[in-house]
């Protein structure tokens, strides 16, 4: 037989049905976020890093000038350090994708596609392995292609080789970045003894079936180590050895060990839903606090009453904490599942954007576990010092109704506010019943600002990164950037833009792939007296026409080389010549490649190379949005064509922009994903709150009733004071917001673009949430007062 | 059974400190039904809620049952309570979720008195006594005014306390329930209880051994 108190308990549980389901809900709702996020967090982990990892990336890529021969590569197969090796050829070009226009094209060249070895990509869809003139599409690029299996595509190689090739199929290369964000197509074919054969023969068009490699088509030497196949050092060892060894290595690339091309990304994204999981679990805390403050308030006379017959405070004590437990144990019941079945979701969601796929969704035990244990333990918590003053208060102040509450007036506030004279007598008894019960309102507030804070710096971080990207489109002025096949005079390409009536300015600037240690950056040199580049400056100056040995560098080189600072010099790598520039301005790019910005001649100087070849040319358009970019591409590459300029690619800077934009989809989704969750969480929690507020007011009500206010007047007033309390709670979490949001610009950006954000507080995000904790308030507070009021008067006032 | 000794009580109250009592001196015998009158505010609940043990003096000596309670913790007060200290209140104060007899059940499980199995008999032999053992299986709800202040009595009576307080037990109940009620308490002065009852009804108080009045915190 249950003790007559346990009954109390669950009589109590089940005789206010609305008051559990407003406390189950909210806890519910906090249960529910942060299972969801923990889920999502949890399952992309793992799932991401497998991914990978099953992909067995090589460790280090040996790029040689020439093609390796199977026995060349098996010999590297069985030389000390090495695990394993295969060679795979690389094919730069562009794909045709119709309306005379193309897109960048990476192919790889596969020996055999039934011994993949390295940096593996398993079948997708359609046939396998491809054919003689065919090629498996990389399933994350054939958007990109805006083409199907079965469909015939024109590629031209970097060579200016021509050759149609029909889609056999698509395949899944988890390591290689996701095609629709990189707006490149990679696409994998099969190696024939005709490869083998250079051929450079550059008027051939669609005469051949045969994709052939050419002078610039590189073999890419990729190896696997032994040993700790996460040290770089030995990496970069043992690939030494082997280049060594074998000779004709013209660079070696090593990616950084066990991070997928879109890391940063990963860890930027996955950094989010931590931190939204971490403000959501406050979140639900304060929720589960307000909800248990709102239980123990109303159930404080019966406090008294049983202290009277003899309960000792532990009693009352675990009274209330097994309430609050088996509520608790309600809300996860509810919570878990859904949150577990959400977080899935969103995390299929975003593995299918990083072009991942989870083939177990299930989140770890213990994720549950922990998720269950935290579900039942932080309420109890929570609980125990509400509860624990409950328990021990003494039965005088249980009967008197004003529980450590001091009378209104005693505060030197609550006289300030008794001053205000001029608002109507009714809203003036509102203004201050709000400002009297102080635990109350402070518990409200909080929750609702807690909910707000994180929903504005959600969309703070999200406004943030769409003005760092306008930002950086604002400091590149020009319209396309042209890349050719090899260097021409900077003169000729001149004369053939000339001809385009759509160009209005071009420059051709001095550039070079360098090195920093062991890292590639680019060594750029804009036109001394260019204006198309003005890049925001973190510290020190731009370059100037008389300037000579020094250097602009941007934030990625910083972070390869952390000791380089303003005044001190940067040691560039050209062909094998260290030489050393003096760093005068540190800029901000959104591109997270490292370049170094010098003085045209600092280049040429660094090269040997002599002045006035260009191997690209910046143009500013006439027209400057996109239609007008993509028009003025087509007339440019068919003038420089026309000039005998082999274009390599032609970009325009809104498609490049488009490319960084499609690179924040997915932070932008984590970040919108954040704001609904909060939304809903701490819409459910405000909803309860004030509805809750509102019940502990029906005495009052009464009374209000008593003396002749009509229902219309008081539910007024209790939407009046629902409305003080969001207000406060909207600048409450525009306050909290600022930190947040700051310490969320800073991670961010220094994750994805190795460099804080600019803080940017978004008045949109601010506006919004205003909006909607008003209504929200509104509602929730009119339809229980309007209840309240049409109690009877004298069952108001017996309301326990 | 009850003895106080020059016993005050003084509230902090934001107007400045308000003596409720001032040196009371106070002598109930075991068995005494004794009815504590005044007016409004004199300090009638302020005299109960000290013999109760519900809120601590501020100054002298109160022993009830022999026993010093001014030293006790909370938890000690409450086990005393419990046994020593039945309560019965002008609005009933029954817990509106538990039906009449776990309402009277209720002070049993908090001190553990009687064994398990005997306390539901045990509480309706009380509802038998106060005559609304028909009423047992109800939510306090059900039930009138009356009837509900008898379950209190019956709650009062569930640990066998031998002193019972009762603060204005009809000040909301019609003449003739107040009447029966105070017969009740008559007949458990009979039975030995010691009964001090706070009221404003001299007409339903006739049965009381002594009356007791308070005047500005002083007996007058």
């Amino acid at each position: 037989m249950i003790a007559p108190r346990w009954r109390k308990v669950f009589r109590d549980i089940a005789d206010t049905p609305l008051r559990t389901a407003l406390a189950v809900t909210a806890m519910a709702a906090g249960a529910f976020g942060v299972t969801m996020i923990l889920t999502s967090y949890s399952v992309l982990k793992r799932e991401l890093k497998t991914t990978y990892s099953d992909t067995r990336p090589a460790s280090a890529v040996l790029v040689l000038d020439g093609l390796a021969s199977d026995a060349l590569v098996d010999s590297v197969r069985h030389m000390p350090g090495v695990r394993d090796a295969e060679s795979r050829p690389v094919i730069g070009g562009r794909l045709f994708i119709g309306n005379g226009q193309w897109v960048p094209l990476i192919l790889f060249v596969v020996r055999d596609f039934g011994d993949i070895r390295l940096d593996r990509f398993t079948p997708d869809a359609g046939a396998w392995p491809p054919g003689d003139g065919e090629v498996l599409i990389e399933r994350s690029s054939l958007s990109v292609a805006r083409a199907a299996i079965g469909d015939r595509v024109i590629v031209r190689t970097s060579d200016h080789i021509e050759r149609p090739l029909r889609i056999a199929g698509t395949v899944h290369a988890a390591g290689l970045a996701p095609g629709w964000m990189e707006h490149a197509v990679a696409g994998f074919v099969k190696s024939n003894p005709q490869m083998t054969q250079r051929n450079t023969d550059k008027g051939s068009r669609v005469d051949s079936n045969h994709l052939p490699l050419s002078a610039s088509s590189a073999d890419q030497l990729r190896i696997l180590v032994t040993g700790d196949t996460l040290d770089e050092k030995h990496i970069r060892d043992v690939a030494n050895r082997v280049a060594r060894s074998i000779g004709h290595v013209t660079r070696i690339e090593v990616p950084t060990p066990g991070r997928h091309p879109h890391a940063a990304q990963m860890d930027t994204f996955l950094y989010l839903l931590g931190a939204f999981g971490v403000l959501t679990f406050a979140l639900s805390a304060v929720l589960v606090a307000t909800m248990i403050h709102a239980l123990l308030t109303e159930q404080l006379r019966q406090v008294g009453v049983m202290k009277t017959l003899g309960a000792s405070t532990t009693q009352i004590a675990s009274l209330y904490l097994g309430q609050v437990a088996i509520l608790a144990a309600a809300a996860i019941a509810i919570g878990v599942p859904f949150g577990v079945a959400a977080g899935q979701a969103y995390a299929r969601f975003a593995a299918s954007m990083l072009n991942a796929t989870i083939t177990k969704a299930m989140p770890a035990l213990w994720i549950v576990a922990a998720e269950v244990a935290a579900g039942i333990a932080i309420p109890l918590l929570v609980a125990l010092g509400p509860v624990a003053h409950a328990a021990r208060i003494s039965i005088h102040e249980a009967f008197s109704n004003d529980v450590g509450g001091k009378p209104f007036g005693t505060r030197r506030f609550d006289r300030w506010l008794a001053r205000i004279q001029w608002m109507p007598r009714p809203l003036m008894l509102s203004l201050r019943t709000t400002f009297h019960r102080r635990g109350r309102l402070i518990l409200t507030v909080a929750t609702l600002a807690a909910g707000g804070a994180a929903f504005i710096a959600a969309m703070n971080v999200s406004a943030t990164w769409t003005r760092t990207l306008d930002a950086d489109g604002r400091a590149r002025r020009f319209d396309i950037q042209a890349v050719f096949a090899r260097p021409y005079p900077a003169a000729q390409v001149m004369q053939a833009l000339a001809s385009v009536p759509d160009v209005v300015h071009a420059e051709c600037w001095t550039e070079a792939g360098a090195t920093l240690g062991d890292a590639n950056v680019s060594f750029v040199g804009p036109d001394v007296n260019s204006k198309l580049l003005a890049l925001p400056l973190i510290a020190g100056r731009w370059l100037r026409p008389d300037d000579d040995a020094v250097a602009v560098i941007n934030q990625s080189v910083l972070s390869l080389d952390p000791t380089l600072h303003l005044g001190g010099d940067i040691p560039i790598n050209v062909n094998a010549h260290v030489g050393r520039l003096r760093i005068i301005g540190i800029v901000k790019e959104l591109a997270p490649r490292a370049t170094v910005y010098a003085p045209p001649r600092a280049i040429l100087r660094a090269t040997g190379k002599p002045p006035g070849l260009a191997r690209s040319v910046r143009i500013v358009t006439r027209q400057r949005d996109v239609a007008g970019q993509v028009g003025a591409s087509k007339a440019i590459e068919q003038a420089l064509e026309n000039a005998g300029i082999s274009v390599a690619g032609i970009q325009a800077l809104s498609d490049s922009r488009k490319s960084f934009s499609d690179h924040l989809v997915i932070i932008k989704s984590a970040l919108i994903f954040a704001a609904l969750l909060v939304v809903l969480v701490g819409g459910l929690g405000l909803t309860s709150t004030l509805t809750l507020n509102v019940f502990e007011r029906t005495r009052e009500i009464g009374i209000l009733s008593a003396i002749g206010a009509t229902p219309g007047t008081i539910a007024r007033d209790v939407v009046f004071e629902g409305m003080v309390m969001a207000v406060l709670s909207w600048c409450a979490a525009l306050l909290v917001s600022i930190p947040i949001t700051f310490a969320l610009d800073a991670a961010t950006g220094q994750m994805f673009i190795r460099s804080a954000l600019d803080f940017y507080m978004s008045p949109f995000a601010a506006a919004v949430w205003l909006l909607l904790v008003l209504i929200l308030a509104a509602l929730c507070s009119f339809y229980p007062a309007r209840r309240s009021a049409r109690l009877a008067v004298r069952e108001a006032i017996a309301y326990e | 059974m009850i003895h106080l000794q020059s016993l005050s009580k003084t509230y902090d109250t934001p107007a400045g400190a308000f003596p409720a009592l001032r040196n009371i001196d106070l002598e109930i015998a075991a068995g005494e039904f004794v009815a504590i009158v005044g007016k409004s505010g004199s300090g009638k609940s302020t005299l109960l809620n000290m013999v109760g043990g519900i809120d601590r003096p501020s100054s002298g000596s109160l022993r009830v049952g022999g026993r010093s309670i001014q030293g006790l913790t909370h938890n000690e007060l409450a086990s005393w309570r419990g046994r020593t200290v039945g309560f019965v209140f002008q609005f009933f104060q029954l817990l509106p979720t538990l039906t009449v007899a776990e309402n009277v059940m209720l002070p049993m499980d908090f001190c553990g008195v009687r064994p398990r199995s005997e306390r539901r008999k045990h509480a309706m032999s009380l509802l038998d006594r106060v005559a609304v053992a028909d009423q047992a299986d109800k939510l306090p709800s059900a039930l009138s005014g009356g009837q509900q202040q008898r379950v209190a009595i019956a709650r009062a009576l569930a640990n066998d306390p031998p002193v019972i307080l009762a603060d204005e037990p009809t000040g909301n109940l019609d003449s003739e329930t107040s009447i029966a009620i105070f017969q009740l308490f008559g007949e458990l002065s009979g039975e030995g209880k010691t009964l001090l009852v706070v009221t404003h009804d001299r007409e339903a108080a006739v049965s009381v051994s002594r009356t007791v009045t308070i005047v500005d915190g002083c007996v007058a």
